[in-house]
């Protein structure tokens, strides 16, 4: 369990493959010193043994024959001198068999012909010492025959020692054969567990490097994807991948997932703000139709009273010069009273109308309003992404650590681990590009938000002209139920003079007493027009000032739009 | 394998395959063994025993082994005896010795009688992975100090043997004129070169050195030549008892008359007649050793073989019997113990008190308190021999 549960980590899987390719090398390392240092001390202890049972038997050789040449001169120069030289000769042989026959390095045939020497030894010095006793005597002839009898236990001591050199090297030489093989078996081990450890350490690596591989490459791809600014679910997948990978590829799908609801929402609020700006537009636009229709309405009412006051100027004194003395009667009275009450009906209904438009002020006012404050919502959802940017700058620089970390103990690994440092590189490098991408992240959402936060005070400005926009209606509202109210009456009664001066002139001269204050209420109407006018001029401006505003705001919105747009969710 | 015995060996006797006597052997004592039931421990019995120089041997190591066995045995376990015939050859007891050692039960040797066959079969005893230990009852040779930690023997050197019979030729026999006749083997040579290195460091004249070997033809010309050079007051026979009865014999015709004188393989001399009568001879032990434990062990064998007595390899071969009797019963039935605990004998652990004396083993296996006197064969036994008084 815990053999696997260190696979699932690049430090355990590093920390695996070090010890696979160990643990195939210490084997051969043992099995190379082992078999080297058995051949080496063999090699000694046979060679050792070889010199000395060599040393030993040429000596034994030589001195054999020392012991036979003193032995034969005895025979014939009888001097103590040859005698001594014979004793000597026949106990350095004795002492020579004796270090042979104990040597621990001689085989079972040639301790049995070492001790066979011995005996062919004792057997010719005694035979040569009997042949001396009888020479001493003065007896030649035995003693010769004695000494011929010494001669073949002499050969055949000669040929034994002549056999256990031929068998010693016979032997040595087996024994260097049995070496060889030894040798060529062993080295035969070492090379069946080299070749295992390599194939062994090849297909560690090629696993090892398959498992990085892969995830690495997929999680680069993920965050190059992400610069790009494509910000669509694609899971890193491989349940294989070592532990920090996964981790990583694991912290990626999460800052992929809260880029991709941050950047849905803010799309979706621009789309809210596009949506609000194009209702003001349309609402400045139809405030701006209808200003201007009261504008024109008003010019036209302006010049009708200019002219009527004029021909009203004109009519007066043609009737005040033809009926000065007419006089106002009751009915025109009562008409005039009549057409009053139309007047103000219709004024009624104009202000009615007013009144309508100035509560569409107060809702454009609201809707201004909550678009500011979902601006401000926006701003207070930056700091979230920068809390998450936050969050993807950590893992980078753990991640930069972690590669640091893995080209060390690559570094550690020697050659074997140069492939590691690749990786680590990779991974340095892929934590890096994290950080740049951070990085820019964190850009553009200072971007947004200082965006944002322009849209927000364009929307405080927007609010306090929209309210000041409203007083104006209200204002103009009022004044226009005045004007209507005045110049429904002034129409009404203008036409029923008109009718009342054509069909009757006889009461004209009562029309002229009529008109005169008439005339002085057409002045008076002709200035109130003209104070109208002006007015109904300054909503037009303001109005438009709100179109243009609704249209910053718009294009606002768009940019924002567009901004979003940049990232595929 | 090595060949068969009888393509080796000229002499008749030894046709006898060595593996049937040995069945023969182990059978008869096992009967005799009064313990029942457990597996016999065995000990390995060897020396030249177609010789009579080994009779004594052979016939005290059976005694100690049954009176062992008549005792309860060791550790509730009868002893067997597995007796081998080394025919006094180096090549002989080399074969004898692998038997032993290829038969697992053996855990212990007593053998070989001399010199040449202990050391050439020490090296099969004190070889390979399960060396096995072996007591030997006479080998004397200096040589086989180094002979390795399994060999361990119960006689003191030729070097105590050459100094004392140099000391007595000297001392008491006011020898200054001294002839030497060696077997040329290890024991002969060991016993001449002390001896002549002791008698001249005491002032004596070494007249005569010679070897001889028992197929010399006669040792006439050897001891003529001894006359003509003027005679000795002593003669030595570095030998056994076989070469020293033909000099002996003659001794009359070459018209010498010194004192003779041998080591311990002279011993049994006393039984051949007259021509032995006043020799004297150095051994590590005399049935007349005072001492009960000797009174008891020289009452027991001549209950056992009327008419005879032990000699010193009997006597030597008794104390090895009793001694690894008691090694077993101490250590165990297992070479290596029964060896570790020979040589803490006399240092860590008490000395062995035997009929021989006091074995103590130094760390080469030998006996060094140990000391000889010199016996003198007289009515046809040997007995110790009468110190002149100063």
């Amino acid at each position: 369990m815990k053999g696997l549960t260190a696979l699932k980590t690049l430090r355990g899987r590093i920390i695996v493959a070090a010890v696979t390719v160990s643990a195939g090398l210490i084997p051969v390392a043992l099995i190379g010193v082992g078999a080297l240092s058995t051949i080496a001390s063999t090699i000694q202890t046979e060679l050792t043994g070889l010199q000395r049972v060599t040393t030993l038997t040429a000596g034994l050789a030589g001195a054999v024959s020392d012991e036979i040449r003193h032995a034969e001169q005895y025979l014939t120069a009888r001097d103590d001198d040859t005698a001594d030289l014979f004793r000597a000769a026949a106990a350095a042989v004795y002492q020579l068999q004796r270090e042979l026959a104990r040597l621990p390095e001689l085989g079972e045939e040639e301790r049995q012909a070492a001790s066979r020497i011995g005996g062919l030894q004792a057997q010719v010095e005694v035979r040569y010492a009997y042949a001396h006793a009888l020479s001493d005597l003065g007896r030649p002839e035995p003693a010769v025959a004695a000494a011929r009898s010494a001669r073949t236990p002499a050969d055949q001591l000669t040929r034994e020692t002549k056999a256990i050199t031929t068998a010693e090297t016979e032997r040595y030489g087996a024994a260097a054969a049995r070496l060889g093989g030894a040798a060529q078996r062993r080295l035969r081990w070492v090379l069946a567990v080299l070749i295992l450890t390599a194939a062994l350490s090849a297909t560690v690596g090629v696993t090892f490097y398959r498992s990085v591989d892969r995830p690495i490459r997929e999680l680069l791809e993920a965050a190059r994807r992400f610069a790009d600014g494509d910000l669509r679910p694609a899971p890193v997948a491989g349940t294989r991948m070592p532990g920090e990978l996964a981790e990583l590829s694991v912290a990626m799908e999460r800052v992929g997932a809260r880029l991709r609801g941050m950047v849905a929402e803010l799309i979706e609020e621009s789309d809210h703000m596009a949506e609000t700006a194009g209702d003001l537009s349309a609402v400045s636009e139809e405030l701006a139709a209808s200003a201007s229709e009261i504008t024109t309405a008003m010019v036209e009412i302006s010049g009708g009273a200019d002219r009527q006051s004029g021909g009203l100027d004109q009519s007066m004194v043609q009737v005040e010069r033809l009926a000065a003395a007419t006089s106002l009667n009751a009915d025109v009275a009562r008409n005039v009273a009549r057409l009053g009450g139309d007047i103000h009906r219709l004024a009624a209904g104009h202000s009615r109308e007013i009144g309508q438009a100035a509560s569409t002020l107060t809702e454009v006012q609201s809707i201004v309003e909550s678009a500011a404050t979902q601006a401000e919502q926006l701003q207070r959802l930056s700091v979230t992404i920068d809390d998450f940017v936050d969050l993807i700058k950590r893992i980078s620089s753990q991640t930069n650590l972690l590669a640091l970390n893995a080209a060390i103990e690559a570094a550690r690994a020697g050659e074997r681990g140069s492939g590691f440092a690749v990786v680590a590189e990779e991974v340095r490098q892929l934590a890096d590009s994290s950080a740049q991408a951070a990085d820019q992240v964190t850009d553009s959402v200072q971007a947004i938000r200082r965006q944002t936060s322009e849209v927000a005070s364009t929307m405080v400005a927007g609010r306090s002209k929209v309210g000041r926009l409203g007083a104006v209606a209200t204002g103009a509202a009022r004044a226009l139920e005045e004007i209507v109210k005045g110049v429904q009456e002034i129409e009404q009664a203008a036409q029923q003079v008109t009718t009342e001066a054509v069909a009757n002139l006889q009461a004209a001269r009562e029309v002229g007493t009529v008109l005169r204050g008439v005339a002085a209420a057409a002045g008076q109407h002709a200035a109130s027009a003209e104070e109208v006018t002006a007015a109904a001029e300054e909503q037009g401006a303001s109005t438009e000032e709100m179109a243009a505003q609704a249209n910053q705001l718009i294009q606002f919105a768009e940019r924002l739009k567009k901004l979003a747009g940049g990232f595929r969710v | 394998m090595l060949p068969p015995d009888v393509t080796r060996s000229g002499r008749p006797s030894t046709a006898r395959p060595p593996r049937r006597s040995r069945i023969g052997l182990v059978a008869g004592l096992t009967l005799a063994a009064a313990c029942g039931g457990s597996d016999p421990i065995r000990i390995g019995l060897t020396g030249p025993f177609e010789e009579p120089r080994a009779q004594s041997l052979r016939l005290a190591v059976e005694l100690a082994v049954r009176e062992i066995n008549d005792s309860g045995g060791v550790r509730g376990r009868p002893l067997e005896l597995v007796i081998e015939d080394d025919h006094g050859n180096a090549e002989r007891a080399v074969e004898t010795a692998r038997r032993f050692y290829a038969d697992p039960a053996v855990v212990a040797v007593v053998g070989h009688l001399a010199s040449g066959t202990t050391l050439a079969a020490s090296s099969v005893y004190n070889g390979g992975l399960n060396p096995l230990p072996v007591i030997s009852p006479s080998a004397s040779s200096p040589v086989l100090t180094d002979a390795g930690p399994y060999t361990f023997r119960v006689c003191p050197t030729d070097l105590v043997h050459g100094t004392r019979l140099a000391a007595w030729a000297t001392a008491q026999l006011r020898a200054t004129r001294a002839a030497v006749l060696y077997l040329n083997d290890d024991y002969g040579r060991g016993v001449r070169s002390v001896f002549i290195r002791e008698f001249t460091g005491r002032n004596g004249q070494i007249v005569a050195d010679d070897p001889y070997l028992e197929d010399l033809p006669s040792f006439l010309p050897y001891l003529e030549r001894i006359r003509r050079r003027g005679g000795a007051d002593v003669l030595l026979i570095a030998g056994t008892r076989t070469g020293a009865e033909r000099i002996l014999a003659t001794l009359d015709s070459a018209t010498l008359r010194p004192a003779v004188m041998g080591g311990d393989g002279l011993a049994g001399i006393e039984a051949a007649g007259a021509a032995a009568e006043g020799v004297f001879i150095s051994t590590a032990y005399l049935p007349d050793r005072p001492g009960t434990r000797n009174a008891a062990f020289v009452r027991a064998y001549r209950a056992a073989y009327p008419k005879q007595d032990p000699d010193h390899r009997g006597a030597a071969g008794y104390d090895a019997i009793h001694l690894l009797a008691r090694a077993i019963a101490e250590a165990g039935a297992d070479r290596a113990k029964v060896r570790d605990y020979l040589a803490t004998v006399g240092t860590s652990t008490p000395a062995f008190e035997g009929v021989t004396g006091r074995i103590a083993f130094d760390e080469h296996g030998d006996v060094p308190d140990k000391d000889v006197v010199i016996g003198l064969v007289h009515g046809g036994r040997l007995v110790t021999a009468p110190e002149r008084r100063p």
